[in-house]
């Protein structure tokens, strides 16, 4: 039995999950999952999807397939575990499904914590979790037409350039 | 015996994003055991996943493919069970 006292919730957290098949703001969606909430800490990640490919050519859209059912089941499963493992207060999920638009949000997660170590690595770990274990497949599709399913993930960090010892951290 | 749905136990196969579309179909339903084959009247175990690939004629297993069942992720070698809803998944690009 845990100590009431303690700050700790292994099965009060908040999961708010969702697929867009649409262009959404994801401003307009944190902006009622955050007022009023009693939480400290909150962590906010949108990643958008870039004007070019892996291969650096420009970029006319991703299509973004998944796995009805699964993948929206796999997402509360992913969510409920790194909610549990850092006694965060709620997590929130939104991914695009379908066709997606450079420079539109691709992904927006969300955690409210009482302090921002728990929200900020909830946050992170659960990104990588839904960018490895959340069955969607990306396609970039050209500004000619043509279809390429991208075979891996964008790395957590741009390698550094030689000799440079600082770096930039992109988004998605 | 019919070989229809009503039929022998059957599986339903599932393939997505670029497996999908070098087998040229997302979707098909087939018999748990191989039909040409008595498995099924002489007690034979049904296959793993990796076993029923094979099957498929999709040529040997794909790098990096993970399978799912019943949209839940299982190893290659899981036996699988009549109405299993089997998936092979290309490797996980999200987010």
């Amino acid at each position: 039995m845990a100590d009431p006292s303690s700050p700790l919730r292994e099965s009060s957290t908040t999961l708010s999950i969702a697929l867009e098949a649409w262009p959404f703001d994801p401003f307009a969606v944190l902006r009622p999952w955050s007022t009023g909430s009693a939480a400290a800490a909150e962590a906010h990640f949108i990643g958008r999807v870039r004007g070019w490919s892996a291969a650096g050519e420009p970029l006319a859209a991703l299509e973004l397939e998944h796995y009805p059912g699964m993948t929206e089941a796999q997402l509360e499963r992913l969510a409920a575990a790194a909610a549990a493992r850092h006694a965060v207060r709620a997590v929130l999920v939104r991914h695009r499904v379908g066709r997606v638009q450079p420079g539109e949000a691709i992904v927006l997660v969300a955690v409210a914590a009482d302090r921002r170590g728990p929200a900020q690595r909830c946050c992170q770990e659960l990104l990588e979790a839904l960018k490895h274990d959340a069955p969607f497949w990306k396609k970039e599709v050209g500004v000619a037409g043509q279809g390429r399913w991208v075979d891996g993930n964008t790395p957590l960090e741009e390698p550094a350039p030689p000799g440079q010892g600082t770096q930039t951290i992109r988004t998605a | 015996m019919t070989t229809d749905l009503a039929g022998p136990p059957h599986l339903q196969v599932r393939l997505f994003a670029g497996l999908r579309e070098q087998a040229g179909w997302g979707e098909r339903h087939l018999a748990l055991h191989e039909p040409a084959t008595p498995d099924a009247h002489n007690g034979a175990p049904p296959p793993t996943a990796a076993q029923l690939w094979q099957r498929l004629g999709l040529g040997p297993w794909p790098a990096g493919v993970r399978v799912a069942v019943n949209r839940e992720f299982a190893e290659p070698g899981r036996i699988l069970a009549a109405g299993d809803e089997v998936a092979y998944l290309p490797p996980i690009t999200g987010g």
